[in-house]
């Protein structure tokens, strides 16, 4: 939360900081359901249809065998137990650190969502300070715009094993640094998934933190460094405030795609070496989806449900804080 | 579970509406200009789920397989071969990418193809138990009438439960060992003809100069567990090959492990070009380009009949059958016998509409096998096919390979259930070094066999 | 676009007018032009080498990394002539666009109407229903194949384009919801409040007020979806049931043979399919200098 200073709505303009406090809110506050009902059927119906059936479907088809997503056979909490005490991949809590499908995940959730966010920001800041800026965007940017085959095909390229054709050994091979398999040394495969992960969100971190930086009122700024204040001071007392609603956001974006990653995993890996890199939604997809028993897939998906519920509590949370009622 | 049709109403509900205020979008297909040169491009109606769908002569069957690229255009020849035969169009559908699921989704969504070629058995019994695929009988073929086309046990291969349903349509013989003729003269070594022989020789190349075996596993774990079966069927024998592979004995069992310590005889870090670190983090493609690429520094390439093919169209445009690229059969190693393991794809009814049964009977003539053989992309499994229609002469050895063996087994791997471990995985993890636990293994495996 | 920000640093009344001024203002900032041009590197050198491998004749591709074809020079168009002479890849790009518009503006369309109500309408439930909606972020497409497949079936509509239209549109709406929700509640209270006195309905303030302030927010998430849509290939896969509605994705994927192994032809193809999605960035670019999320009333 801001050290110090209001945390609740960003301020818009100098115009509603003078009136001396809240405002009257009655009017806007008007409980209005035909609007609301009149608002939200379309996205209710399309949710309904499309999210919210299925997702009932697949929570009870987690208690059954589930075979081609019919319902076989009442099994109870068979699929949880077996994905939780007899699969090695999914977690394996047998020695230090853990291993396993949900090891893994937790090593992108930390590291992939931080450094996206760090670089995120800290592309947005300094890019603001130059001219080129559009350009600067747009070159971390461009990632996004590319189909994920190909983004695989150029991943392979750069963590090729042999120094002359992989472009990451060929670079260290100038330093006379041993080639390394980027993708075939258990020691070093997630960390290269996990880079190449980054590579490809930053520009989308960028892209909405450079806004939301650009939307912190001049005025706020000047003052504070007429005041004294020392760089330092504004970033971590001013800015990081004002952008943390934007963060928050984009926090619960990544997390989310920490959670349902598979495809880059799937294409540069199939999760090896061996079951080094396999992450939670392979569990999800390999061993049930595409083998047919989607009983287990269920399953799996309902653990990626109850872990993602308390993050979407807590931005809850948050975002009630910055809307003032 | 009563509460369904409760939940049922509500998307129901939803689709009333959906279609009263959606329905006048739809757009008129074909308008989007598509070239009508090749069936394959255009539509015809034949992919309908009203039974006896299309009309008098001609009409069309819709068949579906994941080969894209030149195996398409090679295969798009025995259906135009097989228009010209029988005046019905066979309109080819390429599902690329995630092939069981969607045949999977387009099944359950009452759209299936009429003819489904399918790249592994796993995935036949899977959909012959669940009734998605129809019994050669259902559609009109009696399986005896056919038999005296295929080497005795190639019919079997697409049978469930006894019932036959499905046909071998292509293969590839995975006991090929490709190996460079110029480096094995200039090194002074013959190709090897047992384990020992081969040991030898990969210690002669290497103490030559470089390490002799070009390896790629990462993604594609696959081809590891080429290397296991065919160790596995030398070393323990096509009984046990076949019991190992039917869920009818555990891989706890030691003949397993055993396997495994002879593939690391080879597959270590001495003998395999790079490191195997560097293998598992290599595509086997790759792992070709390493033995016949441009820059190539190892020798000898493990892995079926195709990467002739690949090695000559893809890697290396400059390769000479015979000089610098060439092949001999995998080494033995219990005995002097010869078994070949194969890979292959076999086709299966999906729909009993018209079209299906000619379609599916042509794929079995002499005429259908010559076709295709002809364009050198595969091996064709009709005995009557004459081996002269083969283009080059590795792939006429590779015919004759298989015609001479002494036992025929389908690719291992691709007999298991598709709900089984991954078995190329955990030989990534062998020949790295690290324990496999073969127990928990063969009780995963075991889960899928009886979930089938 | 170019004044620099007031984040950028202490506050410099005027420019320098001295050349040295000049020069010492430039080596203040050079750390940053440093920063920026490894940053720069960074992101350009892996898909630049894609670039390079597109021109690239197969067999060097499988022999050299990319960069050596700097010193040899030997480029060839065979790989781009391969993937444009494929059969139908005309009408698969034709096939993309229709199917990625209507996948971007009914979305966006829904999904800020959706958001007006969490954000400025009053209603029971209100936040445990846009819990539940962010909820639904997490649902993997695939869970929902079988059950709305089974529902499109007696309706035909994978024979067209609205099953596709209408599933793209319903995975977006989550993410949709979210992202606008957040944007509208920061806009101001007043000028809401103040049109309510004024006697504006609802539906008068979102279309007068809410939409308009907040275009650069609308506009990012159309450039997101339209980005997602226009990529995909799963879906397609699944939905799009007649081969002459398949996009460009799956036509790409289509030239690959069984091993996956035309690199070249992937390389090629990867770029083609870009050159819209570049396009469709760099026109709506100016939308998204403007305060995104942060509102543009200063």
């Amino acid at each position: 939360m801001a050290g110090g200073l209001e945390p609740l709505e960003p301020v818009k303009d100098q115009a509603s900081l003078t009136k001396g406090g809240k405002a009257p809110s009655v009017a806007a506050d008007r409980t209005n359901r035909t609007a609301a009902l009149l608002f939200l059927a379309p996205a209710a119906v399309l949710l309904i249809v499309f999210l919210v059936y299925p997702t009932i479907y697949t929570i009870a088809l987690a208690f059954n065998r589930g075979r081609q997503g019919q319902f076989t056979e009442w099994v109870g909490f068979d699929n949880f137990v077996t994905l939780f005490t007899k699969d090695p991949n999914f977690i394996d809590l047998s020695h230090f650190p853990p291993s396993g499908a949900i090891w893994n995940n937790i090593l992108w959730l930390v590291f992939y969502t931080g450094f996206v966010l760090i670089l995120g920001l800290v592309v947005a800041t300094l890019a603001s300070r130059v001219r080129y800026e559009s350009i600067i965007k747009a070159i971390v940017f461009l990632p996004m715009a590319i189909a994920a085959t190909a983004l695989a095909v150029i991943w392979k390229f750069v963590y090729a094993p042999d120094a002359n054709t992989g472009l990451l050994n060929a670079i260290l091979g100038v330093a006379n640094v041993g080639p390394v398999s980027w993708l075939g040394d258990p020691g070093f495969v997630n960390a290269a998934l996990i880079g190449a992960g980054i590579w490809g969100s930053v520009g989308f971190a960028t892209v909405i933190l450079s806004a939301a930086l650009k939307g912190i009122p001049t005025e706020i700024l000047e003052s504070a460094r007429t005041e004294g204040a020392t760089e330092r001071q504004i970033f971590f007392r001013i800015i990081l405030p004002m952008v943390s609603l934007p963060m928050s956001v984009l926090a619960v974006t990544l997390i989310v795609n920490v959670i349902k990653l598979f495809d880059l995993i799937y294409v540069l890996t199939n999760g090896g070496p061996g079951t080094s890199s396999r992450v939670i939604a392979f569990t999800f997809y390999q061993d049930g989806f595409r083998s047919g028993q989607f009983g287990k897939a269920a399953a799996v998906a309902i653990v990626m449900l109850i872990v993602l519920i308390p993050v979407m509590i807590f931005n809850i949370r948050r975002f009630r804080q910055a809307s003032v009622t | 579970m009563a509460k369904f049709p409760r939940l049922i109403t509500l998307p129901v509900a939803a689709m009333l509406i959906l279609s009263a205020c959606g329905g006048g979008a739809t757009p008129t297909p074909g308008s989007s200009g598509t070239p009508a040169s090749n069936p394959p491009a255009s539509t015809g109606t034949g992919a309908s789920t009203e039974p006896g769908g299309s009309a008098v002569t001609g009409g069309s069957i819709t068949v579906t397989s994941l080969w894209g690229g030149s195996e398409q255009e090679n295969f798009q020849k025995v259906l135009d071969a097989f228009k010209a035969a029988t005046g019905i169009t066979a309109n080819y559908e390429s599902i690329r990418t995630d092939y069981p699921t969607v045949l999977q989704t387009r099944i359950s969504g009452g759209n299936p193809p009429d003819v489904s070629i399918l790249p592994g058995i796993g995935f036949l019994r899977h959909f012959a138990k669940d009734g998605s695929i129809k019994k050669l009988s259902d559609v009109g073929i009696d399986a005896s009438s056919i038999a005296g086309n295929y080497a005795p046990g190639i019919l079997e291969i697409g049978a469930v439960g006894g019932d036959q349903y499905a046909i071998m349509v292509k293969f590839n013989s995975k006991s090929t060992l490709w190996y460079r003729p110029d480096t094995f003269t200039a090194d002074g070594v013959t190709p090897p003809k047992t384990w020992d022989e081969f040991k030898t020789t990969l210690a002669t190349l290497k103490s030559k100069g470089e390490a002799p075996l070009g390896l790629g596993t990462g993604p594609d774990t696959w081809t590891l567990t080429d290397w296991f079966e065919s160790i596995y069927i030398r070393q323990a024998g096509p009984e046990k090959y076949d019991q190992l592979f039917s869920g009818k004995l555990p891989w706890s069992d030691p003949s397993v492990a055993t396997a495994v310590d002879t593939m690391k005889e080879v597959l270590n870090d001495n003998f395999v070009n790079g490191g195997i670190k560097a293998a598992n983090g290599r595509a086997w493609v790759d792992g070709i380009g390493q033995v016949f690429g441009a820059n190539a520094k190892a020798s000898v390439y493990y892995e079926g009949g195709f990467v002739g093919g690949i090695a000559t169209g893809q890697v290396n445009k400059a390769l000479e059958i015979g000089k610098t690229i060439d092949w001999t059969d995998f080494p033995s190693i219990a005995n002097t016998d010869k078994p070949v393991t194969i890979g292959g794809d076999v086709i299966a009814a999906l729909t009993t509409n018209p079209g299906v049964k000619e379609f599916l009977t042509y794929m079995t003539t002499k005429e259908a096998g010559e076709v295709w053989a002809k364009t050198g992309a595969i091996i064709s499994p009709v005995k009557t096919v004459d081996v002269s229609v083969y283009p080059n002469e590795t792939t006429k050895k590779e015919a004759a390979q298989v015609t001479g063996a002494s036992a025929v087994r389908f690719d291992g791997s691709d007999l298991l259930p598709a709900g089984s471990p991954d078995l190329g995985a955990q030989l990534q993890k062998a020949i790295a070094g690290d324990t496999v636990d073969w127990a928990s293994f063969e009780s995963q495996v075991a889960t899928a066999w009886a979930a089938e | 676009m170019t004044q620099p920000s007031a984040l950028a640093g202490p506050a410099i009344q005027e420019r320098p007018t001295t050349l040295s001024g000049r020069i010492v203002k430039a080596i203040n900032r050079t750390p940053i032009h440093i920063a920026l041009g490894l940053i720069a590197l960074i992101w350009l050198a892996p898909t630049i080498g894609l670039l390079v491998t597109s021109f690239r004749p197969r067999s060097d591709i499988q022999a050299t990394g990319w960069w050596e074809t700097l010193s040899t020079l030997r480029f060839t168009t065979e790989n781009y002539s391969a993937v444009l002479n494929a059969q139908g890849l005309l009408g698969s790009f034709v096939n993309n666009i229709i199917i990625s518009i209507p996948s971007t503006l009914l979305p966006l369309t829904i999904a800020s109407m959706a958001a007006y109500a969490f954000s400025w309408v009053k209603f029971p439930f209100r936040d445990s229903l846009f819990l539940l909606v962010v909820a639904l972020l997490m649902i993997p497409t695939q869970v929902a194949f079988i059950p709305v497949l089974n529902l499109f079936k007696p309706l035909g509509w994978t024979q067209g384009y609205i099953a596709i239209w209408l599933v793209h549109t319903a995975f977006a709406l989550p993410f949709g919801i979210f992202l606008l929700r957040n944007f509208f509640i920061t806009l101001p209270r007043d000028l809401i409040e103040a049109a309510r006195i004024d006697g504006a309905g609802d539906i008068g303030i979102f279309r007068t007020i809410v939409v308009p302030l907040s275009v650069p927010a609308i506009a990012a998430y159309g450039i997101f979806q339209f980005l997602w849509v226009w990529n995909d290939l799963l879906m397609a896969l699944v939905f799009v049931q007649k081969n002459t509605n398949f996009p460009m994705t799956l036509a790409i994927q289509n030239l690959l043979s069984q091993y996956g192994t035309e690199w070249h032809l992937l390389a090629a193809g990867a770029f083609l399919l870009m050159i819209v999605p570049l396009l469709v960035f760099f026109s709506l670019q100016r939308y998204f200098v403007q305060g995104l999320l942060a509102g543009s009333v200063k």
